[in-house]
């Protein structure tokens, strides 16, 4: 329990970095909406355009003029930014031990490694899920004035659920990869670059029907926003994979931890 | 010298990891070119007619997707900012690198003086890039080449593109280096190289939406404009200058803050 707290107040900082950007996007974002809002001029001009542009942007299935339509199309920015929080959260709250020399202090402590694992992986849990909720809360307060209908708002709390999963995913592959990778150094960087690469994965994978098939190695895929504003559901084959990618890495992490000789 | 090939054995690694990965991105992304120009000429019609500060808000302004050049140009974005990543990164490890491992003290009981030190760390991240700069640049023409098909490019253009790329992670590399010292510590590398880089983006990405507030002169993603590079085949010297500017700035103030640098030693 001491190491949880010791955990979240280490990360206090961080935390309050990642809201402050969180917010200040979500705030130009939405002032940015304002110059589409209710424009028809500009929904003709988006008619005009040709679908391959559209694709590459993602924005097709979106009315850019009302607020849902727009939001859908923030989301991708959103899940970027979350993600990579998470992925560095993830790598960094097992490997900064060893980068700080305080790694033999830590395992000298009466528990075992993997009962720090888990205190470890709850405060860092516990700092997406509040960043989650930074995200959540400023984007109520920012289309307020908008409003918005009952849609969106089903439509919101669908998107920060595949955002959280989003979240648990590139948290279970940081801690996974902090634990295994033999030069800690490597792990965030690893991490990062994983979570970049499955990004243009995706943004592949939507430029070409011959590419599909790649959508299942990138979860920026899982959790199409057009797909859950029009459906308001989550697919559920995604949730499978995604809790199996979540399992694996958790439990990678666990395995290799409990036998990772140590870089002092 | 030794330190030089010490330093250059520490990165050797990530820069092939690094040049591998802008590459195969470059070819990625250049292979869907061919099924994209077939609708670009149609993209180009329609776009004339967007109000500017749509085009300039997805990064869509001054941008031709019919010819394999414009194309190239929305992909070499892609490369700044692994470019940007990348160098951000040497240059805030360059030093804080033995402060946080603690081989500061050992280093510089060396019979070597500071500022010879930091000039041999700076030759080898120097060395690192250019290897990476060297191959994006055989790349880039390779591919660019391959993809162009009957049409051709103009040399020109991509020439200049290729060009701006070791002052553009010269500008990382040295603020990098220079926030480094300015600051007491680092403890993650990485977050600093990030903020510094996707900052730089986001300035010159919002900076040319919001409009008359001139934040983005200071990105490099802005003095290095590949929309602007391609269509007008020339620098934005004015623009250019500034990043050198800084360049100088930034080494000159590492020189003396390093030589200066109060070090704490190993308990």
């Amino acid at each position: 329990m001491n190491i949880f707290f010791r955990e979240l107040r280490a990360n206090f900082k961080s935390l309050l970095i990642w809201g402050a950007i969180v917010v200040f996007f979500i705030t130009v974002g939405i002032m940015k909406f304002s110059a589409y809002y209710d424009n028809p001029e500009l929904l003709a001009v988006l008619d005009k355009m040709p679908q391959v542009l559209l694709d590459a942007f993602q924005m097709q299935a979106f009315n850019l003029t009302t607020i849902s339509g727009f939001y859908g199309v923030m989301f991708i920015y959103f899940a970027l930014i979350l993600s990579i929080s998470a992925a560095m959260w993830g790598s960094d709250i097992i490997s900064k031990e060893e980068r700080d020399k305080t790694v033999e202090f830590a395992l000298t402590l009466p528990i075992s490694r993997s009962k720090l694992i888990t205190a470890k992986i709850f405060a860092a849990l516990v700092n997406c899920l509040f960043l989650l909720l930074i995200t959540w809360g400023s984007t109520l307060i920012n289309v307020s004035k908008y409003q918005p209908d009952s849609d969106f708002y089903n439509f919101l709390s669908l998107s920060m659920f595949a955002l959280f999963i989003l979240q648990l995913i590139f948290l279970s592959i940081g801690v996974f990869l902090g634990c295994a990778m033999k030069q800690y150094r490597r792990a965030g960087t690893l991490a990062l670059f994983i979570l970049l690469g499955t990004y243009f994965l995706s943004i592949i994978s939507g430029l070409n029907e011959h590419l599909n098939f790649l959508k299942y190695f990138s979860p920026f895929k899982y959790f199409d926003p057009a797909a859950l504003l029009h459906n308001a559901r989550i697919d559920t084959t995604y949730i499978w994979l995604s809790a199996g990618i979540i399992l694996l890495s958790v439990i990678g992490a666990y395995v290799t931890y409990s036998k990772r000789d140590l870089y002092i | 010298m030794n330190i030089y090939k010490q330093e250059l054995k520490m990165i050797i690694k990530s820069v092939i990891i690094w040049s591998i990965a802008i590459a195969i991105l470059i070819f990625v992304y250049l292979s869907l070119f061919s099924s994209f120009s077939g609708e670009a000429k149609l993209v180009n019609e329609v776009m004339a007619n967007f109000p500017e500060e749509f085009l300039i808000a997805f990064g869509m302004a001054n941008m031709d997707l019919a010819t394999i050049l414009g194309f190239f140009g929305v992909i070499f974005f892609f490369v700044q900012m692994c470019l940007s990543i990348q160098a951000a990164n040497y240059g805030f490890s360059l030093v804080s690198v033995e402060e946080r491992e603690l081989t500061a003290d050992f280093l510089l009981t060396r019979p070597v003086g500071r500022k010879k030190i930091l000039t041999s760390k700076l030759l080898a991240a120097f060395t690192g890039l250019g290897i990476t700069a060297i191959v994006v640049w055989i790349s880039s023409y390779v591919f660019v080449t391959i993809f162009s098909g009957e049409e051709g490019f103009y040399l020109k253009p991509l020439i200049l593109l290729l060009l701006s790329i070791p002052v553009f992670q010269t500008f990382f590399l040295t603020v990098g280096l220079l926030i480094s010292l300015l600051v007491k510590r680092i403890r993650s590398v990485l977050s600093f190289s990030m903020s510094l880089a996707f900052g730089m983006y986001v300035l010159n990405a919002f900076g040319g939406m919001i409009g008359d507030e001139k934040m983005e002169i200071i990105s490099p993603f802005k003095h290095f404009d590949p929309n602007y590079i391609i269509k007008n085949s020339a620098f934005d010297l004015p623009l250019v200058s500034i990043s050198v500017v800084v360049i100088f700035v930034s080494v000159i103030g590492s020189y003396v803050l390093y030589s200066k640098r109060n070090i704490p030693s190993v308990a």
